[in-house]
């Protein structure tokens, strides 16, 4: 399958806003932890996470234009608008692009916000305006209206294998030549059910630091964030470097076959279910990095990871892995090394054994 | 890779309230027979009682029991594929030695929404998780993967009431890419308080059964089901020696970036989507023999699309099958692609049943009784919450 070029990112999360904040953060390391009850009227039981902030979006649109739009939008907006922006590519003619947006649990805070006016005052009154921002595409079309994006628009949701599963059909769209560009994002929003879920399946967490090499125990830290990504089918235009491959696929069939000399960033965010599905596909001795003490543990943080990855090929530097040292020791965490042309691959598994791979590389 | 390569369709399955498979549904609708009733699911606190399409439960087969580990949307999407993969003519064996992958559309089916749970937790207390457990094991597209044993890619579509539809044109991407051999594609929802509540907010559910683009028309009744497709690769297909029963020709899709409920009153969404779809299908629009349109009963929703049809395909028979299923969200677009093609088989569509009055703004009338209609190539497409446009464009076959 052709290659596909990566233009411009666009990400916000706890890190904060901006591809220029994200690099900071992998220099240093840390990011500031935050606190949330998980129910919000039980402020006893409180767990870490890390929340984004979405008032830079106020750069890009007026109050009053986007003051109906709710947080999950907004974080799509915003990441949407820092990726064209970052491209040169914002207030372009877009009639070509088409946009994607994948959600592991869509705008869930909204859904809730929809049954709180059914609880509250009965079904008569059940909210029109939440009902309608409910719906998993409201984003991807706010992102439309805003942008006047009138190209195909479409919003996927497959939990952990989200954006894999999305970047598989934005291959697909700029290969056969339906657009020209794809607007390609990843969102995920945290809310207080989301908490208390969290709470019930894996405890408060022991402590607010991530260790993702460690499949021994739990210590995921919820996240929220969109990362937003520009691709063309040009591959000479781009300082980030290009898609080699994509897929999606399930350990009960067959493994990926990767390339060799490859450099796994892996979605490894706390969870160790899924961890452990890492040692089937990444080979004894590889070199591997995790970076989701950054941006926390979200359904959809594998594009973080492309992001990052996108970053090591323009940077020409590895990141340091956050989070503490390696636990099983059957790899090597690739550490401020320089990728030398070998392809990054950021892989995802889930606790059912399925996984999702998204392969970047230099340009040639 | 070509978007005008068509791609093979060898099988079909649907469960909806008017029938238990696709066989089942045509007869109903041929026979003119339909039952919307007020919810018997659940209860609501609206004095009136808007009529919807409930699957009833013997619908279901028997080796697909209730399972409260997976919701009904999973259900409903297996259901479907059970009957599809028996049409095509294909065995678990056969199908756990290809590259099998799985498209579904849905909303209802993806949403985290369980209110009683929600309740629950909002009074402060501890609710048990096991509603939560079963979101988790029951997005459509895994649960049909995980229950055939399939391991190819996934990929479940939340484009709203266009999700059917989208799928299926994703999936034939994903087969004419190389992605797969065989692509499982389609739709589903349940129905379930949550959008009966909020479109009833939206002022768009009709208390009446639904009559779409009729002059009197006052909304949507809502509907549940599923429909799966499918979608092989010829290599795949002519090994299998097996009849070809429709073809994927093209596919075509859009947003109207106008409104989040409401379609552009100019229809340009629509009439782009339209023409990318026989764009991709190399059709012309005298090469149509009908077109099954989305057709919800809504005000907004058939004004526009009358006017495109009437535009942009003047003459050619249209439909809304809506009247015999209800608004299936998610599944729409599946189950009237696969209406389309029972009718390009059979020749013939059903009455737009609902219809009476014509609408001076829509200047187009449904077909009003069994039609035969000429030609082998048909339009099911569907509009959307989010100004999503999808239309495919589908052939007819060797049976």
């Amino acid at each position: 399958m052709r290659r596909v070029a990566v233009q411009g990112i666009g990400v916000v999360g706890g890190f904060g806003c901006g591809v220029d904040a994200l690099a900071r953060a992998l220099t240093e390391g840390h990011v500031p932890v935050s606190r949330v009850a998980s129910i919000p009227s039980d402020g006893t039981v409180s767990l870490p996470a890390l929340l984004a902030d979405t008032a830079p979006l106020e750069k890009f649109f007026s109050k009053r234009a986007i003051r109906r739009i709710d947080h999950f939008s907004r974080l799509s907006l915003l990441g949407a608008c820092l990726a064209l922006t970052d491209a040169g590519l914002f207030d372009s003619g877009l009639e070509r692009m088409g946009v994607i947006v994948a959600s592991g649990y869509g705008a869930m805070q909204t859904t809730f916000d929809f049954l709180d006016t059914v609880i509250d005052d009965g079904d008569i009154c059940a909210s029109p305006t939440h009902f309608s921002g409910s719906v998993h595409n409201a984003a991807a079309a706010h992102i439309a209206m805003q942008l006047k994006a009138t190209g195909p628009n479409l919003t996927v949701s497959q939990f952990e294998m989200s954006f894999a599963s999305a970047m598989l059909t934005a291959r697909l769209w700029l290969q056969e030549g339906r657009v020209d560009r794809v607007l390609l994002g990843a969102v995920d929003e945290y809310c207080g059910v989301l908490g208390y879920c969290r709470e019930r399946f894996f405890g408060t967490g022991p402590d607010e630091i991530m260790k993702p090499f460690d499949f021994t125990r739990h210590s995921a830290i919820v996240g929220e964030g969109a990362a937003f990504f520009v691709l063309s089918a040009v591959e000479e235009d781009t300082c980030y470097g290009t898609i080699i491959d994509a897929g999606l696929g399930n350990l009960s069939g067959d493994t990926p076959a990767l390339p060799e000399e490859t450099i796994f960033f892996l979605g490894a965010d706390g969870h160790g279910r899924c961890g452990i599905h890492y040692k089937t596909i990444v080979p004894d001795g590889a070199s591997v990095a995790a970076y989701a003490p950054l941006y926390g543990s979200l359904p959809t943080g594998q594009a973080f990871d492309l992001a990052i990855a996108a970053l090591s090929v323009r940077d020409g530097r590895i990141p340091a892995s956050p989070g503490g040292a390696m636990v099983a020791g059957q790899w090597k965490v690739a550490a401020n090394e320089k990728p030398d042309g070998r392809a990054l691959c950021c892989l995802k598994t889930d606790s059912s054994g399925g996984f999702g791979y998204i392969t970047i590389k230099e340009a040639a | 890779m070509s978007r005008s390569a068509p791609v093979a369709v060898t099988g079909a399955g649907c469960i909806c309230a008017a029938g238990a498979t696709l066989p089942g549904c045509v007869e109903s609708m041929f026979g003119g027979s339909r039952q919307p009733l007020p919810p018997v699911r659940f209860s609501t606190g609206h004095s009136v009682k808007y009529p919807v399409f409930e699957v009833p439960e013997e619908f279901f087969p028997p080796e697909l029991p209730e399972d409260e580990r997976l919701s009904r949307t999973s259900r409903l999407a297996i259901a479907a594929t059970m009957e599809a993969l028996g049409d095509a003519g294909l065995d678990l064996v056969q199908l756990r030695s290809m590259r099998v992958g799985v498209c579904i559309g849905t909303t209802v089916g993806s949403a985290m929404n369980n209110e009683e749970f929600y309740r629950e937790y909002r009074r402060g207390g501890r609710p048990d998780m096991s509603p939560i457990e079963r979101f988790l094991r029951s997005n459509p597209a895994a649960s049909v993967a995980r229950h055939f044993g399939l391991t190819g890619p996934v990929q479940t579509v939340v484009n709203a009431c266009a999700s059917g539809t989208d799928a299926i044109g994703v999936a034939a991407s994903w087969i004419r890419g190389g992605l797969c051999d065989i692509a499982l594609a389609g739709g589903a929802d349940e129905l379930c308080r949550v959008t009966y509540n909020g479109f009833i907010s939206l002022m768009i559910s009709s208390n009446e059964p639904v009559r779409p683009f009729d002059l009197d028309r006052k909304g949507l009744n809502l509907g549940e089901g599923a429909a799966v497709m499918v979608l092989e690769t010829d290599n795949v297909v002519e090994g299998r020696k097996r009849k070809k029963r429709s073809w994927v020709l093209g596919y075509g899709s859009s947003c109207d970036a106008y409104h989040l409920t409401a379609p552009k009153p100019d229809g340009a969404g629509l009439r782009q989507a339209i023409r990318e779809a026989m764009d991709a299908g190399g059709c012309k629009p005298d090469e149509i023999a009908f077109v099954n349109a989305h057709g919800t009963g809504t005000p907004d929703n058939d004004r526009v699309e009358g006017r495109v049809i009437a535009e942009i395909l003047p003459d050619i028979p249209f439909l809304s099958t809506k009247g015999f299923t209800g608004h299936t969200l998610g599944a729409a677009g599946a189950i009237e692609a696969a209406f389309t093609v029972a009718c390009l088989e059979a020749g013939r569509v059903p009455a737009s049943i609902g219809f009476e009055t014509t609408d001076p703004e829509v200047s187009a009338r449904p077909v009003t009784e069994t039609t035969t209609v000429n030609g082998g190539v048909a339009i099911s497409q569907s509009l959307a919450f989010g100004g999503n446009n999808a239309v495919i464009v589908l052939g007819k076959g060797e049976r």
